[in-house]
């Protein structure tokens, strides 16, 4: 199918864009382990070693999601600068191929984060990732790293209106550790919190992971994943219309 | 069937400013445009800064929505099928942006290729192609921030004819190149149409429009204030006589001077270095130069012409409305 | 006296360029959100563990808040000079070094302050934590001091930023670190050794810790060696920073690296 040719060299093409970027790759890996680091002292005191896997492997998507709020919330903007927005916009491709495609490569950039959390825990807390279901656990990552693109692709067309949407997408990086339950169990939460999380798809995506660590059954889980994914998919393709007729009414496509 | 027509094209942009009270200015960029490019025809849209050449261009593309009027693309409106209208149309222009600065030359146009739904045996074929006709052959693999201007440029319009489009419309594609690089991209320019494709061209230098264009229209301000070949703009000022005469420092006042002189239709001033060259248009026959000069008063004068006016004069005259 | 028209002057020039950019789409994100949730995530953390109170997170957290962005003043505004290429220009000036980088980073701690503020007020309400109403002037006593001791940090960041040209990823890792030593959410007592004795180096701790104190009703003389020891450190560090900054310049200069360091 084109649209799926599109997607993939379009990912191919974005992950070479920043592979090539100045775009703070140290500063992506290190800025989630502070916080990372925080949470394993503090999960330390309970001396249960499984409460320390279930931190670990939390806090290793933090990354991911690090790498993809902020970016995300700001691509549009990056490719005003670049001068490139218009004119990927007069192609006759669908202007959501275009952009899925940079969202997916921001969070596949996050897989780095990831290794580096769950390398960090082991070297220095002692922490042993000892995985129940190794190839459902290689599933799940990139299951969640596609849910993860995909709402990175919904807020980048959401946010599109604002010039300083990055704020939005800065400030979105807290919240979505706390209510997709990276670190703290859904349980903890008042009722009303529950819908939210289960409406975002990284809450899915890291129960996954670690019923495939840990042990339990990690398909509901990668499948409302996928489904979720799908929903931000379409959710944000029709919006892309939108958006794009109002920027064409208002002159935003470029910078002057 | 006309290739592109535009029939009154207005568009108004809207600029607020301030912090706590927000004033809104309506600044009218186009104000009612209607023109016709034929099929296989190389058209110019011809002007200053300003005058709204670059928005006509970003409605006929697409990128931008006209406040009113409408466009047309081979037929189909340029807002109604907007996706067909990209198809056909291929959008080149100016200026150092616009390209993946990080990536190589070949990776934008494949890139782009895939974005324009360019089957890929034919991507094969056209890439290299148009490396060739652009005369990038050889530097593709270069990221394109070490490209010079002109490099830049020619990939632009590689990019612009990845899909083999019958519409090539180009906005200001010399601008800051050198003398070589411009001519070679007018060259390309003029291959484009011999090929068979309509060619749309916006400028503001004159012997370009001159040198390449079937058919001018000059916009001023956001109207189009005359349409024509080349030889028919001339015809504007064929009966005039243009008088150039260098001054050292012009004095107050002696500008207004030489306008109000009786017989004088339109008068500029080109700044040089040291010097500041007058021209002054009248009817043929009319002998002004003492009249001019007794305006100037008491400044410094070098060369003192009488001349046949360009099309660059007609242009003067058609702009500032004289 | 000229030291002090530098300091307010440039306070205020410097304010008014914060709100040329400022609109509410960034005030609220990134002063109100961000701070909110970062307490509620590590009280979170805290309850999940069973680790200290809620009020343990939202006084640390929220002190911290109002302390980082003095960290980051000085950065920035040094940075923000040579990004507008005008960081020959103001060093080229006689002023006094320090009024002028004081006084242009005045803002973005009176803003530090009210965003904690609100972020202990805001964060208290929702976790249920309240702080007796004496323990408020001490409280912002113990704040001021804490702003004024990571200044000094700041300062020292400033002059390293003269070099590096990474400042941002200068200035984030410091901030991770503090996160990390200073107690902010980790007890003392839960780090190993070597790291706790770095943090009673470092700015914040003292801070932190009197302001628990304060919370949970200690009195003021209370904490008036911990007040002590932070402002101590405070000083250090800005004596520090200064030299360096004065080091760093004359060498630029000489070097002649100012503008790309």
């Amino acid at each position: 199918m084109k649209a799926l040719r599109l997607i993939g060299i379009g990912w191919v093409f974005q992950l070479k864009m920043l592979s090539r970027s100045e775009f703070d790759g140290l500063l992506g890996v290190l800025w989630p382990l502070f916080f990372a680091t925080t949470a394993f002292f503090m999960f330390r005191t309970t001396h249960d070693s499984r409460a320390l896997l279930y931190a670990a492997l939390g806090s290793s998507v933090m990354g991911i999601w690090s790498s993809t709020s902020v970016a995300a919330s700001s691509a549009l903007q990056r490719e005003r600068w670049y001068g490139t927005l218009e004119l990927v916009v007069g192609t006759p491709a669908h202007f959501s191929l275009v952009l899925i495609p940079i969202t997916l490569a921001m969070a596949t950039v996050g897989i780095y984060s990831m290794a580096a959390t769950l390398l960090w825990g082991w070297a220095l807390f002692g922490i042993g990732v000892h995985i129940v279901h190794p190839l459902l656990f290689v599933l799940a990552v990139p299951v969640t790293i596609l849910a993860i693109g995909l709402l990175g692709f919904l807020l980048s067309v959401t946010v599109v209106r604002y010039r300083t949407a990055w704020a939005l997408g800065n400030a979105l990086e807290y919240p979505v550790w706390l209510v997709c339950g990276f670190l703290v169990p859904l349980s903890l939460f008042p009722g009303w919190v529950r819908p939210i999380s289960w409406a975002l798809a990284p809450t899915w995506g890291v129960r996954a992971i670690r019923q495939a660590a840990l042990g339990g059954s990690p398909f509901w889980p990668m499948a409302a994943c996928v489904g979720l994914a799908a929903l931000y998919g379409v959710v944000g393709a029709l919006l892309v219309n939108t958006v794009l007729r109002s920027a064409r009414r208002s002159a935003s496509l470029s910078l002057t | 069937m006309a290739a592109i027509e535009a029939e009154k094209l207005r568009r108004t942009y809207k600029q607020t400013s301030g912090f706590l009270r927000r004033r809104t200015k309506r600044i009218e960029a186009v104000r009612g445009i209607d023109f016709e490019v034929a099929e296989g025809e190389l058209f110019g849209l011809l002007g200053p800064n300003g005058a709204g050449k670059t928005t006509t261009i970003k409605m006929l593309v697409t990128l931008l929505i006209p406040s009113s009027g409408a466009a047309r693309v081979l037929g189909h409106d340029v807002v109604d099928e907007a996706r067909t209208v990209r198809r056909k149309i291929g959008y080149v222009f100016g200026g150092d942006r616009g390209a993946y600065e990080r990536l190589s030359g070949l990776d934008n146009l494949r890139y782009f290729s895939e974005l324009y739904g360019v089957p890929p045996k034919v991507q094969k074929r056209r890439i290299p192609e148009l490396l060739d006709l652009v005369g990038l052959t050889g530097r593709e693999k270069e990221r394109v921030e070490g490209y010079s201007r002109g490099m830049k440029q020619r990939l632009h319009i590689a990019r612009g004819l990845l899909h083999d489009p019958p519409v090539v419309v180009l906005d200001e594609p010399t601008i800051g190149l050198d003398p070589v690089g411009a001519r070679e991209i007018r060259h390309t320019i003029s291959d484009l149409a011999q090929a068979g494709k309509t060619v749309l061209l916006t400028t503001h230098y004159m012997y370009e429009a001159d040198a390449l264009c079937d058919r001018i229209a000059v916009i001023a301000e956001g109207e189009i204030v005359a349409e024509g070949t080349p030889s028919a703009l001339k015809s504007v000022v064929a009966d005039r006589t243009v008088v150039e005469i260098e001054a050292f420092g012009l004095p107050e006042g002696a500008l207004e001077r030489v306008r109000a002189s009786p017989g004088v239709t339109s008068v500029s001033v080109e700044e040089r270095e040291h010097v500041q060259l007058l021209l002054v248009q009248a009817p043929k026959g009319l002998e002004l130069t003492q009249q001019l000069l007794g305006c100037l008063g008491d400044v410094r004068v070098g060369r003192v012409s009488a001349r046949e006016p360009t099309l660059e004069d007609a242009y003067v005259s058609l702009v500032t409305g004289s | 006296m000229t030291s002090l028209r530098i300091f307010f002057i440039g306070g205020l020039t410097s304010y008014r360029a914060l709100f040329n950019w400022l609109t509410p789409w960034i005030l609220v994100p990134s002063f109100l959100v961000a701070p909110l949730f970062q307490i509620l995530l590590f009280a979170y953390i805290g309850r999940t563990t069973r680790l200290e109170s809620d009020e343990f997170y939202v006084i640390g957290n929220a002190i911290q808040y109002a302390a980082i962005p003095c960290l980051f003043a000085m950065g920035n505004t040094i940075g923000g000079e040579r990004f507008q290429h005008t960081l020959p220009l103001v060093l080229a000036t006689p002023a006094g070094r320090l009024p002028l980088f004081i006084g242009r980073s005045l803002p973005v701690i009176v803003n530090g302050f009210l965003v904690a503020a609100f972020a202990l007020v805001a964060g208290g309400a929702l976790l249920g934590v309240h702080v007796p109403l004496s323990a408020v002037a001490p409280l912002v006593l113990v704040v001021l001091i804490t702003s004024f001791s990571c200044t000094g940090l700041g300062l020292v960041n400033a002059a390293l930023g003269l070099r590096v040209r990474e400042t941002a990823v200068l200035s984030n890792i410091l901030f991770g670190i503090l996160l990390v030593f200073c107690g902010v959410n980790v007890p003392l007592s839960s780090l190993p050794d070597w790291m706790s004795t770095i943090s009673e180096g470092l700015p914040l701790t003292h801070g932190i810790a009197a302001a628990r104190r304060l919370a949970d009703g200690a009195g003021l003389g209370s904490v008036a060696g911990l007040i002590g020891a932070e402002l101590l450190i405070g000083c250090i560090y800005a004596i520090a920073g200064y030299l360096l900054l004065r080091l760093m310049e004359v060498e630029s200069r000489r070097r002649g690296t100012l503008e790309i360091a």
